[in-house]
């Protein structure tokens, strides 16, 4: 098909008809980004907490910037080449152009994932800790080990494993010669985890029916075989989906606890009879003999029936209801039925209907169905098992022997007979490169408190906090640091008529000790400098420094312990989170938006490749044509990099 | 717009100095947010901060679209089609005003409730 005006202006409009095209979709982007932007603002102006301004490394985003401007004008170069037809030099200019794509999404890469490996924690004190979260393992005697980083903690379990397995073999060889089956389990090293989960052992787990969430149950399972353990029903579990199964069999008992009693055991019988035949437990029951290992295709088909219980138990209640309402109209005939109403409870009539039930009297038929919301497994031997602190539904603490996930599944420690089990110690440690008290201060201010009073009451300053010394000592220094940046303000802006200091610290100076400030003071102590003191601002890390964030592989600020070790308590930490969206507004709205801003740089890219490795056919028949459709990629570039002109003075300069 | 071979060849030049500038303004807009003796306002952030890094993005982005995109020298049709977009664009960011009659309101927060504090339930209860 011939496409009609690629190289010749149409007459209406005195344009090639791709040129209408992309400026159509440039003004829709506009809108796209206009009311992302505005989204911005509405989240910056209405945000109940501090909004971390200049919070981003500004290297990265300045660098990312050159970049774009740097491809803008390449674009336009290899557009001229064409013009000019000039093949060679048009590939140099793309190639360049494309280049500086890649350098820009390997830069928002590396932001990115030092966002994602960047441990954020706020207290129930609205204390802000920022750090990287310390790594863990699980040994082979159920103890859990702690370490600095992911390597040291891989070694530990592995070199623990290989010893482990050795005292196994050494064992089943003596097995064997004393005639023994010689079975003994392999212990796999397990996988090195963040020391930011919750440590629980359990000696029994609740499921619930109708809320479990499979891929924890999935998560609960996989850890329980890798440690060689089982989770397995401790006893018979019978679940009615409904009553007809058994209803044919008469019983006469007066006592409706006995005739329960009596039902339990008719239909156990029943089952064990029809499983020995080879049969399914028939109807809308299910019958899980003790010893089932757990699976989530097991929960579904408890689900099922717990689901059809619940929906007999309704029309039995309804029909119970119904009969209940027969009886009042049948005694009280001169009564409005409103007047009723109030009485017409289920439970006592369903109690009355029981009891006409037993005196042969009723015609209401089956009966309501007790209901097991919950299948309980037994971990067979106990072993940690990890859980992501989001999945719990209020803090646990050691005495309370149960913890609840939000899916209503529920690990319980058993009676302390068969050693520790429960919560074991799980803080969250961290080496600490920030704590910000600027939402503690702004508490502290809404509540007419004087903020550094507060702030010097915080849990991190007090003595249950092991290293609170060190944080103590911290804190004095940043405060005489302070003291000494308001004096400097005071001489160089002086004060106003009122007295009053034309200049300020900020809050941010006041109330966060960045990592900047922790390494800052770490080599003033190193040297014995304090505020005030000459050489002590000189020791400041200057503002290219930490390209994307404090680096705690860094040498010097290892050797100077620069940023010092934390263990919060796990019931202290009310939110914890890696720099994702999940952690405030603010980095929820950055993704959105420089993540939709490189999916363009991606997608621009790809076009533009396209017309650097695809096009030397279209180059020899109508250059014109490429030239124009470069023109086009290129008004696409350009708009990217617009987008990014304003994006990176407002994430990261504001 | 640069249309013969000769005209392109001579708006190259051009290229390159809008180029030129876009970094320098760059340079300015970093500087501007953190060189101390270039702190315009209060100390620290402020309104004037982003005043001025918000007007010189403006300029940016003007010559980017003057000059790069050609828009110094286009159709009316496009005119159009950008007015149009950006009028849209503005009015999706007014759509925000409204919130200045409604605000948001967070009520009781599981915090303040003292959900995630157990010590603070036991108090309240």
């Amino acid at each position: 098909m011939e496409i009609p005006y690629t190289v010749t202006a149409r007459k209406d409009t005195g344009l090639f008809n791709a040129k209408v095209g992309i400026w159509l979709f440039l003004a829709s982007e506009v809108m796209l980004f206009g009311g992302l932007f505005s989204a911005y603002v509405f989240l910056r102006i209405y945000a109940d907490y501090p909004w971390p301004e200049r919070a981003l490394p500004i290297v990265p985003g300045l660098i990312n910037t050159f970049v774009l401007i740097g491809s803008s004008v390449t674009v336009v170069f290899a557009w001229a080449s064409l013009k000019m037809r000039q093949w060679r030099r048009f590939q140099i200019f793309m190639a360049i152009t494309i280049g500086c794509a890649a350098v820009f999404m390997v830069l928002k890469t590396i932001e990115y994932k030092a966002k994602w490996g960047h441990q954020a924690v706020r207290m129930d004190d609205f204390t802000i800790i920022e750090g990287h979260a310390h790594y863990a393992t699980i040994l082979s005697d159920g103890k859990v080990e702690r370490f600095h980083t992911k390597k040291e903690a891989k070694k530990a379990g592995e070199k623990d494993a290989e010893v482990a397995n050795k005292a196994a073999a050494a064992a089943k060889g003596k097995d064997e010669e004393s005639g023994g089956s010689g079975k003994a389990d392999l212990w796999k090293a397990g996988k090195p985890f963040k020391a930011n989960v919750l440590l629980f052992k359990p000696e029994t787990i609740d499921f619930s029916l109708v809320r479990a969430h499979e891929s924890w149950v999935n998560a609960m399972l996989e850890q329980t075989g890798k440690r060689n353990s089982k989770l397995i029903t401790a006893e018979d579990i019978f679940l009615y989906g409904d009553i007809e199964d058994y209803s044919g069999t008469k019983s006469d008992p007066r006592s409706s606890k006995e005739r329960a009693q009596k039902e339990a055991e008719m239909v156990k019988e029943y089952a064990t009879a029809e499983e020995k035949r080879g049969h399914k437990f028939g109807g809308n029951s299910l019958f899980i003999p003790a010893g089932t290992p757990l699976s989530y295709a097991l929960l579904e088909k408890a689900r099922k029936v717990f689901v059809a219980g619940r929906a007999h138990n309704a029309e039995t209640r309804t029909a119970i209801l119904r009969e209940n309402w027969k009886s009042v109209r049948r005694d009280l005939p001169d009564d409005k039925y409103w007047d009723q109403a109030p009485e017409a409870k289920i439970d006592p009539a369903i109690q009355l209907v029981e009891q006409l039930d037993a005196e042969g009297n009723c015609t209401a038929g089956s009966k309501v169905v007790s209901l097991v919301s919950t299948l309980s497994f037994r971990m067979d031997p106990p072993q940690p098992i990890i859980i992501k602190r989001s999945w719990i539904k209020r803090p646990v603490k050691g005495q309370d022997g149960r913890a609840e996930l939000r899916d209503d599944t529920s690990l319980n420690a058993g009676d302390g007979e068969g050693g520790a089990s429960g919560l074991l110690e799980s803080p969250l440690v961290l080496s600490v490169d920030a704590i910000d008290f600027r939402w503690m201060a702004q508490k502290a201010e809404e509540a007419g408190n004087d903020p550094m009073e507060v702030i010097e009451q915080s849990w991190i300053f007090s003595k249950a906090n092991k290293k609170g010394s060190t944080y103590k000592k911290i804190w004095k220094v940043h405060k005489k640091r302070i003291a000494e940046l308001e004096q400097h303000l005071i001489d160089k802006y002086g004060k106003d008529e009122e007295g009053k200091p034309r200049r300020v610290a900020t809050e941010t100076d006041r109330y966060r000790v960045s990592w900047q400030d922790f390494v800052h003071y770490a080599r003033a102590e190193h040297d014995r400098l304090m505020p005030g003191d000459s050489g002590f601002d000189d020791l400041r890390p200057k503002f290219w420094n930490g390209f994307a964030g404090p680096n705690h592989k860094d040498e010097e600020i290892h050797k100077l312990h620069a940023f010092p070790e934390l263990e919060i308590p796990h019931h202290k930490v009310s939110l914890q989170s890696m720099f994702t969206p999940k952690w405030n507004t603010y980095y929820a709205i950055y993704f959105t938006l420089t993540g939709l801003h490189g999916l363009h740089v991606v997608g621009g890219a790809l076009v533009l490749g396209y017309y650097l490795f695809f096009s030397k056919g279209l180059y020899r028949s109508n250059p014109e044509w490429l030239a124009n459709r470069v023109e086009i990629g290129g008004l696409f570039w350009h708009f990217v990099d617009l987008v990014w002109i304003f994006l990176f003075p407002i994430l990261y300069l504001m | 717009m640069a249309d013969t071979p000769e005209e392109i060849k001579k708006a190259q030049k051009k290229y390159l100095l809008i180029g030129l500038i876009l970094f320098v303004f760059t340079v300015v807009t970093v500087a501007v947010a953190t060189v101390p003796w270039l702190d315009f306002g209060e100390h620290g952030f402020d309104a004037r901060d982003a005043t001025i890094g918000l007007v010189i993005a403006t300029i940016k982005a003007g010559l980017v679209g003057a000059i790069f995109m050609h828009l110094s020298h286009e159709k009316k049709t496009i005119y159009v089609l950008i007015v149009i977009g950006i009028l849209m664009g503005i009015s999706l960011m007014g759509l925000t005003g409204w919130a200045f009659d409604d605000p948001i309101e967070y009520g009781n927060s599981v915090e303040r409730d003292g959900f995630f504090n157990p010590e603070v339930k036991a108090e309240q209860h």
